[in-house]
């Protein structure tokens, strides 16, 4: 069980340390790349026109709204995607609580797991991951039942089917690989939850496998790429909406 | 359009092909917003027209734009250099991007927010740039709007020539009519008809006659603006003129100079005019709630329906006001048709369509005719010279296409759908003549009496 006292199950903490590090660096470059081509060379231009416009007076139709309402409203509630399609918004808010929810998850634990390591406060990692077991589960189902949705639209609507490329394939099978290799490694565990993919069986090595797998794609694949795909929407559209001043 | 031109120079190893500085940086970050959702594709009138042809479709318009962007900015381009691309993809783009009348339905339905009216403006200057652009004959209007500040080849000293004897324009007053180039020049009936309504109705009103230069707005929307600077000019000559006058408000009946003086103005002189900007529809609707109006003609029993105009609707947020006005006249019954406010379907004329691509334009219009049709509409009202000449194209095109088989329209050519804009109906209604200078001039000369039109009756 000592192997598994650490919520992510890799045998080494400097290892997954390094894999982040790796792509926390990838995603700075690429934003940084990503900045300095929206400001025509300068990624500094860019982010003094962004503040500027966040405030800055709309003419004609949309009036800006309030920051607070643009955010809640718009960004988080994603009320444009429930105006025109309330199916898609379902499958939208699956993916995004999920995704997001089981993000803060993960950073909330490795911020435990480095006070850990570094020696700051008594705490008991496995306890901590318990406790967020259940919560981790319910948010990795949404994700999966959102991607699924988002496979069958690809896959069944023929308007979606034609207009379907490999750009967007890219992110919603990347993303269901990253969801199901951390449900199979939660299942290989010894100390899995009921519940989770016990099915598969109890595997020490199996497990380590592929939870190490399981975070460097995740790092990689979830944060490294972000401004290098399709996933850079999910920075650049509340950038947008802020931009535009929100409203439906 | 490429094999028309000059060839282009080439461009130096190392640098992008396509420059971004025209493109404002939050609009180039737009790009990268877009999920690829569809939406847009489901309401574009453009795609709609061309049979889905995915060329046309605005998500992959935006799709390759982003991919000329990574191929010229993106990681791969910092190590190796920017990506030699094919000019004549490029090309292809820059005709398929022209094909678009700007009207905002995208923006309306993006789940991201994204504001495409002004990311595609300032894309489509930035392939104007790189001379990719604009399309057909579009490209005339820089010069004619600067030569002789309106698009139509008329002398300034005729822009009073619309104006007939009974029509009295103040030399003091809070209001100004903007007539614009359109109705001044070309369909005189809207700008005689305004200022009739705003004569019975006493509202003295100031006109800046042959100080009055075109709006710009057909350059500004085509890619154009860099060329002479000449909306910049025309707007600080415009908004000098009437603060000059010292009018509080001013007035417009035309939905593209409306967005202008709203929108674009501004923008232009990055500070908002000092005078207040009001559509005729606006004024319209407050007389009416305060019972201001009294009709003397009504019509008999007949169904209107409205096409909210993209600059005044979408653009510019006026949903209601023509409405009101429509729904008060008499003898009408209002019936509201498929796909209106912000959801409206594009009568096609603007983005340079009508000018550049009149076939897709009569095309779209010929949806909107259909759209109406489909309500038993017996008049199709706007507040649009553009819309109104379009949409009119659209219904003559709709009628050559059924003309075989609608035995009614053939033996019946009356109980064709009228076409109109608003002001001329509520001219009629208010018992006025909707008769232009030439027209009136022509039937003093033939002793003809003015007679009351036929279509409507006494209240």
């Amino acid at each position: 069980m000592s192997d598994f006292s650490y919520y992510s199950g890799i045998p080494s903490f400097y290892m997954m340390i390094g894999i982040a590090m790796i792509a926390i660096l990838i995603f700075l470059v690429g934003m940084y790349l990503n900045m300095q081509k929206w400001g025509g060379g300068s990624a500094s231009h860019f982010l003094k026109i962004f503040l500027k416009s966040i405030n800055h007076e709309k003419l004609g139709h949309h009036k800006r709204q309030s920051l607070v309402s643009t955010i809640i409203l718009d960004i988080l509630l994603q009320r444009r995607i429930l105006r025109r399609s309330p199916f898609r918004w379902v499958m939208h808010m699956l993916i995004f609580v999920g995704w997001i929810g089981m993000f803060i998850f993960s950073m909330i634990f490795a911020v435990f797991e480095v006070l850990h390591e570094i020696g700051i406060g008594q705490i008991n990692l496995v306890e901590t991951r318990h406790s967020l077991d259940f919560g981790n589960e319910v948010l990795g189902y949404m994700l999966l039942i959102g991607l699924v949705i988002a496979i069958a639209r690809r896959l069944a609507i023929s308007d979606v089917v034609k207009r379907t490329q490999m750009f967007d394939w890219v992110l919603v099978l990347g993303t269901l690989i990253i969801t199901i290799t951390g449900f199979m490694a939660e299942g290989f565990r010894p100390d899995a939850i009921a519940g989770a993919w016990t099915f598969l069986g109890n595997d020490v090595e199996i497990a380590k496998f592929l939870a190490l797998f399981h975070v460097a794609i995740s790092l990689l694949f979830c944060i490294a790429y972000i401004p290098y795909s399709k996933y850079m929407h999910m920075l650049a559209a509340p950038m947008v909406i802020l931009v535009n001043g929100g409203g439906e | 359009m490429a094999d028309e031109k000059e060839p282009r120079p080439v461009i130096p190893k190392g640098e992008p092909y396509i420059k971004t500085d025209v493109i404002n940086p939050t609009f180039m970050m737009q790009y990268d917003a877009c999920t690829r959702c569809g939406e847009c594709d489901k309401w574009c009138p453009v795609l709609d027209a061309k049979d889905g042809d995915r060329k046309y479709s605005p998500m992959d318009k935006i799709s390759r734009f982003r991919t000329f962007m990574g191929q010229s900015y993106g990681l791969k381009a910092k190590i190796f250099g920017p990506k030699r691309l094919d000019e004549d993809d490029i090309q292809d783009f820059a005709d398929a991007f022209f094909h678009c009348s700007t009207c905002g339905v995208c923006a309306s339905v993006c789940p991201a927010g994204i504001n495409t009216v002004d990311m595609y403006e300032a894309t489509r200057q930035q392939l104007v740039m790189r001379d990719n652009g604009p399309y057909g004959k579009t490209v005339m209007f820089p010069k004619l709007i600067g030569e002789y500040r309106n698009p139509y080849l008329k002398d300034q000293k005729q822009r009073l020539d619309w104006i007939p004897d009974d029509v009295e324009i103040a030399e003091e007053a809070d209001v100004a009519y903007f007539a614009g180039c359109t109705a001044g020049f070309n369909q005189q009936v809207l700008g005689v008809c305004t200022a009739r309504v705003l004569n019975h109705l006493n509202v003295p009103f100031i006109y800046l006659g042959e100080e009055e230069t075109c709006c710009s707005s057909a350059i500004i929307r085509t890619g154009q603006p860099h060329k002479g600077d000449i909306p910049y000019i025309n707007a600080k000559h415009n908004v000098e003129a009437l603060e000059a006058r010292g009018v509080k408000k001013v007035m417009f009946a035309c939905a593209g100079c409306y967005r202008v003086a709203t929108i674009d103005w501004p923008k232009q002189l990055g500070r908002k005019p000092n005078f207040e900007v009001v559509h005729v529809a606006d004024l319209l609707a407050d007389l009416i709630q305060q019972g201001k109006i009294e009709w003397k003609k009504s019509f008999d029993n007949k169904i209107i329906t409205y096409h909210d105009p993209c600059h005044l609707g979408r653009h510019c947020g006026v949903y209601e006001t023509p409405r009101i006005v429509l729904d008060n006249l008499p003898g009408l019954k209002f019936v509201e048709m498929d796909r209106i406010k912000e959801l409206q379907r594009c009568c096609g004329a603007g983005g340079g369509v009508k000018a550049g691509i009149s076939d897709l334009a009569l095309d779209i219009a010929s949806e909107r005719i259909r759209d109406a049709q489909a309500i038993n509409a017996d008049i199709l009202s706007s507040c649009c010279p553009f819309c109104r000449r379009n949409i009119g194209d659209g219904r003559d095109n709709v009628y050559d296409q059924q003309g075989s088989t609608n035995f009614d329209l053939r033996d019946n050519p009356e109980n064709a759908m009228q076409v109109e804009d608003m002001i001329v109906l509520v001219a009629e209604l208010m018992g006025l003549s909707t008769k232009i200078k030439s027209q009136e001039e022509e039937d003093k000369k033939a002793g003809v009496e003015a007679a009351a039109p036929k279509h409507l009756k006494d209240l």
